[in-house]
This record gives structure tokens, sequence and C-alpha cells, in this order.
């Protein structure tokens, strides 16, 4: 008995030792409504405890194209025609303000979702808005890669760095006080890295950096998201594959309302229907999301670099070529397939060698650790429900970040950033 | 050092337990995998085959449709979204919002027909008492009052009539200017603009023949409330995306 009289006194002190150093909000008076993290991934917050955000229309922004690969107008196919330049989108505010730059997430694109969101919260807090495409993302592989092998964050980062100068220098009369830096998901890790290359390039100088939900070991959340369809589902057979099953579900919910509906709140109304997904058929639907993301880096990283694993070498595509053979080539290989076939080859010719643990070391978070250690600017927010985290990462993050981690209780992957507590947090920590 | 190992002990036994119950890790981390049920192998294929069948859409005329969605990419970024942004920026938002109640108001005609086509009782009603409340109230449709009473609106066209009585999709189209769609719902186009004319409803029918602008005004409207942009899904398949999701909402709004 005494033995764990200690050891609940022991396992209380690491916890109390814990979240006096990092800042720990606990689940009640955090009040955020979904405990199942894979609703929360795929939901997000319910409407009405969103933040307000200023309307499309009272936003000035309009999306440019910078030039940074001249070579790939020539170089790429036919059908690749939108994607010789790079796109972005600038919000720009009246005179005076600070400027921030936000980098999506796997395979997302400036305009995605959660960039939008994260372009309203903070230009209606009076900052200059620049969303950025991910590195991994179709338009930036060939826009703006220099080798279109995305995985390589100290290289990915260089492209980024690269592409924001290139913004800058478009708009010369952007009136800028000081230069902010913000990612989510893998952009929360390319914006890590990018500080880093900035403390000693110094172009921007950034005054703070915000990392929403980064991975902490690439692999272990690769691992993890390719893992995700390999879920025991109900209800599939020969006839009836997971699609099926979940447009299905829809079918019949629909039917049961009445009436035709998609919208934000219609997504909670259907996890209380009697055809609510179970926690295997989300964690599915959120893997293949991702697993949509691997097909077109394989796809591409491999047409760019002519390597000849999907689309064949001297294939002559036009924009009449079907490419429907090749993405269903490009959707059997998963990110650990990815890294295996294309970027391990491509990282061992450039860099001289090395195994996997060390391109997983340099490419995750453990490769910034005495940087972030020291950087008082930088700070993180993440979820102790985080899909993509393995054991021991959010203890990677205390020691390394300190009280610069927020560590939410609930949120699943990035479901909690419009949230109107999270909102808070980040245009805090932001004017702060 | 007995005690040690015991306590060592105890909180590896302890740490076993709480992992098998889903508890917390001492960092606070919840592993949120650790209750999910996953396939003993890691083998499964279901991604693979479902994705698969996904791409089975009948598309004899596929390399014909690819030309066009090329050529509506193209004329989208250079000639409709600029004017669509033009037609933003000179018109106040009361009248663009006025603008688009009225176009949806005379589309409640070919909802009204379709839904008593399909014998839908009261989606019927619900269009006519829209028809009427924004007609009359709504000043002939600029105001959309019904909404505000609880009368959602909801559109039937002639695709989705013969669907519902089983006439097949029949090949994927990629029509100019329009975009996605197949042999059925074109032909069900074709026939929801021809009722148009004929009802003639508050003679915008006739009046688009002699004033081409009402039918220009119509279409950038049209494109205005249309948030979907070519190269949004980022992706070198968006073809192949676009061409399934027609494929399924379409289904959804027939079963519905």
């Amino acid at each position: 008995m005494p033995s764990i009289a200690r050891l609940a006194a022991l396992l209380g002190g690491l916890a109390f030792f814990a979240s006096a150093m990092a800042a720990d909000v606990d689940a009640q008076s955090y009040g955020y409504p979904l405990a199942n993290p894979f609703e929360a991934t795929i939901a997000t917050t319910p409407p009405e405890l969103r933040p307000e955000l200023p309307a499309d229309g009272d936003i000035r922004q309009s999306d440019y194209s910078v030039r940074l690969r001249p070579d790939r107008e020539f170089e790429l196919l036919d059908n690749f025609w939108p994607v010789t330049k790079l796109h972005y989108r600038l919000a720009q505010q009246n005179g005076r303000a600070p400027l921030i730059f936000i980098i999506a997430g796997t395979g997302a694109h400036y305009a995605s979702g959660t960039t939008e969101y994260l372009k309203k919260l903070f230009y209606g807090a009076g900052f200059h808005v620049v969303q950025l495409s991910s590195p991994t993302s179709y338009d930036f592989m060939a826009a703006a890669s220099r080798f279109a092998t995305p995985g390589y964050s100290p290289d990915d980062a260089d492209d980024l760095y690269r592409v924001m100068q290139a913004v800058r220098a478009q708009h010369p009369k952007l009136d800028v006080s000081e230069y902010l830096l913000t990612g989510y998901s893998l952009g929360a890790l390319h914006a890590a890295f990018v500080s880093q290359l900035d403390e000693t390039r110094r172009a921007f100088d950034f005054k703070r950096v915000l990392l929403l939900n980064p991975p902490v070991n690439l692999y272990t959340s690769i691992t993890n998201l390719d893992k995700l369809v390999q879920t025991k589902v109900q209800g599939i057979d020969n006839s009836t594959n997971f699609y099926d099953l979940v447009l299905g579900k829809l079918t019949r919910y629909f039917n049961d309302k009445g009436y035709l509906d998609i919208n934000d709140a219609m997504l909670y109304d259907f996890q209380q229907s009697k055809e609510r997904l179970s926690d295997e058929q989300m964690a599915m639907l959120i893997g293949a999301s991702f697993r949509f993301s691997s097909a077109d880096i394989v796809f591409t990283s491999d047409l760019l670099n002519r390597r000849g694993l999907i689309t064949p070498r001297d294939y002559r595509i036009t924009e009449s070529t079907s490419l429907t053979p090749f993405f269903q080539m490009a959707l059997r290989c998963d990110f650990d397939c990815y890294i295996a076939e294309q970027l391990m080859p491509m990282w061992r010719a450039r860099y001289d060698g090395g195994s996997l643990n060390q391109l997983i070391d340099k490419s995750s978070l453990y490769a910034l650790e005495d940087y972030l250690r020291g950087s008082d600017k930088v700070s993180v927010m993440h979820n102790a429900d985080d899909l993509i985290l393995g054991q021991g990462d959010i203890g990677f993050l205390r020691r390394t970040f300190g009280d610069r981690l927020t560590l939410y209780p609930r949120g699943g992957h990035c479901g909690n950033l419009n949230y109107r507590v999270n909102a808070d947090a980040m245009l805090e920590f932001f004017r702060g | 050092m007995v005690k040690h190992s015991t306590l060592i002990i105890a909180l590896l036994l302890a740490s076993g337990q709480t992992l098998a119950e889903g508890q917390v890790d001492a960092d606070g981390f919840t592993n949120p995998l650790q209750n999910l049920q996953f396939n003993p192998g890691l083998d499964q294929q279901e991604f693979e085959r479902a994705s698969s069948d996904a791409l089975q859409v009948y598309d004899p005329l596929e390399s014909w449709n690819r030309r066009v969605y090329h050529f509506n990419y193209r004329f989208d970024q250079w000639v409709f979204l600029p004017v669509v942004d033009g037609y933003r920026y000179v018109t106040p938002d009361l009248v663009q919002t006025g603008v688009h109640n009225f176009f949806n108001n005379l589309g409640e005609i070919p909802t009204l027909a379709n839904s008593v086509l399909q014998l839908k009782g009261q989606r019927a009603m619900n269009s006519t008492a829209r028809l009427l409340f924004n007609t009359i109230l709504g000043v002939g449709g600029i105001w959309d009052p019904a909404t505000k009473m609880g009368l959602p609106r909801s559109s039937e066209d002639f695709g989705q009539t013969l669907g519902y009585y089983g006439v097949p999709a029949g090949p994927y189209l990629m029509l100019p200017l329009l975009g996605p769609s197949n042999l059925r719902d074109t032909g069900g186009l074709v026939a929801d603009y021809g009722l148009e004319n004929a009802v003639n409803y508050l003679d915008v029918a006739d009046a688009s023949r002699s004033n081409p602008g009402i039918t220009a005004l119509r279409i950038v409207d049209t494109r205005a409330n249309t948030g979907f942009r070519y190269g949004q899904l980022n992706s070198p398949f968006e073809y192949e995306k676009i061409r399934y999701f027609y494929h399924e909402s379409r289904k959804l709004k027939i079963a519905d």
C-alpha cells in the first residue's frame, strides 16, 4: 500500500512539475465541446463557438504570382500550365502594419480552408497577411521547389525562404512594421526551420513565430497517418467499398431529414444521428485524405524529376492525356513508400548518404532542439489528443519549449484552431 | 535499492495498465490511436480498392472532356473571374443580393415543375409558397422573405427527375463554360431552359431575348455565387476528383 501511495505522490509530482512548466489548459475551464479527437479533426469547432471574422468583402486581398523557376515553363508538360508560376494571396491593410506569413499544412493550397481562416483572423487583428502553399503541395513543388522532392525540412525551408523574399520584392510599397510567421501542421514544422534559417540570413528578422500543431518526429506522424487507413471498418464487403459506405450513410441521413443541406453545422448533427461514423470510420476518412496528398506528391515528384516510377520517362503528356492510370498507381504509394522510393535516394545522392534515422532526425523538430530551447520568440500550441503525435513527443515539447508550450486537452489535429479561446490566444501571442 | 526496483516495477505495471485502459501518458499525451481497432496484418487494401472504384466513372469522351476542362480553366482565369470581380467592385452588396434573389426566384419555376413530376408533394408546396411570398412580399423576388419564414430553398432540375425515374447518367461530359455534367443532366438542362422560356415568368424570358444584358447578368451572378475555382483542389488529378464529386453529388441529390 505505501508503495502505491508513493507512486501516486510521484505521478502527482510529475504532473505538477510538468504543469508548472508548460501552460496546460485543463479540460473543464477550456470548454471545447468535442472530446473525440477524430470528430474534432474532421468537424473542427461548432460554428457558434468560432471567433468573429471579417467578411470576404471587407478584406483588401488579391492573388499574385511569382516566377521562381523560369526553366519549369519549358520543362513542365502541357497540362501543367497553371503551375509554372507560384501563386499566393496577399491581404493588405491601409497603412503601416505587421506582416504575417502563413504556411499551409501537408499538401495544402494557400487558399485552403485553414489558411483562409487564419488569414481572416489575423487580418481582422490589423495585420497584412501572406498565405503560402505548403512545399508538399502540387503548385509549390512544380513552381518553386528546387528539387521537387519535399520531405527534407531544411531544403523545404530554404525553398520557402526564397518564396518569401520574392513575395516581399513584389510589393515594395507595402508598409511593414515587422515580420511575423506561423504555420499549422506540417507548415508549423516548416515555420520552425524557416525561423532558424532567418537567424543567419536575416532578411525578415521575425519578431514572433507560432507553431500550431507541428509534428515532432516527422516519421511518427507519417506512420500514424499511413496507419489510419488500416483500421477495421464494419460494413465493408465485396459490393460495398468504404466510400459507398460513407455516402450511403449521408444519403440515409438526408432522407431522414427531408432536405439536402451541406454546411458546417450539419457535421455535428450527422454525428448525433443514428448514421454516425465510428472512430474507425473517421480514422479511415482522415487517413484517406492524407493518402490523396501522398498520391499527389508521389506523382508530381516522380514526373518533375523524370524518375520513371509512375510515369514512364519519355511518356508524352498533353492536355487531353488521361492521367487516371498514373493516379491509380500513385494511390498505391503511401508516405512511407514515398520516402523509401523517392526522398531517401534523392537525399542520399545529394548529401552523401546517411540512414533513414539520420534523415528523420534532420527533418524533425529534434534538429532544432538547441535553437528552439534558446529562442524566446518561438512558441508552440498543441493538443494532448493530436493524432499525429507519438509517445514522448509532448515530453520533448515540454523540455524544449518550457512555458512557451500551450497544451490544450482537446482538439484532435488542428480541430480547435478555430475555437474562440485558441483564436484569442494566437492573437494575444502576436500582439504581445 | 529493493524499494527502488519495486517502485520501478510498480511504475511499469501502472503505465501498462493505464495504457490498456486508454489513459494518459505522464507527459499528458492521450494517444488517440491506442483505442482504434486495426487490422492485425496492417495490409488491408480497402483504401486502394475504394479509390480505384471511385475512378471508374463512365467517361468515353475523356480526351475531349479534358480539353474542355483546360479551356474552362483558362476562360475562368482570364475572362470570367475578372468580370465577376469587376461586377463585385462596382455593385453595392445590397444590389448583388437583390440580383441573386431575383434569379433564384425565377429558378423556383423548374424546381416546382420537377417536384411535381417526381410526385414530391411537400417540396412542391414549399416551392409554391416561396414563389408566392417572394414574388409578392419580396417585390418580384428581389428580397427573400420566404427563407426567413422557415421555407428553405431547395432545387430540383429535370436531370434529377430523369434520375429519379431511373434514367442512367450516361457518359460524363465537361460542358464548355458550364462545367461538369453528364448526358442525362445536359438533357435536363435543355428541358429546364425550354420550360422557363415557355412559362415566361415575370416576362423575363421575353425581355432577355431583346436584351441580352439580362442573360449576361444572370451568368455573372451564377458565377459570382459559385464557390468553385479551378486549381482550388490543387492536385494534378483535379479532373478525376471533380468527376467523382460531380457523379456522387448528383446521386445524393437524386436520392434526396
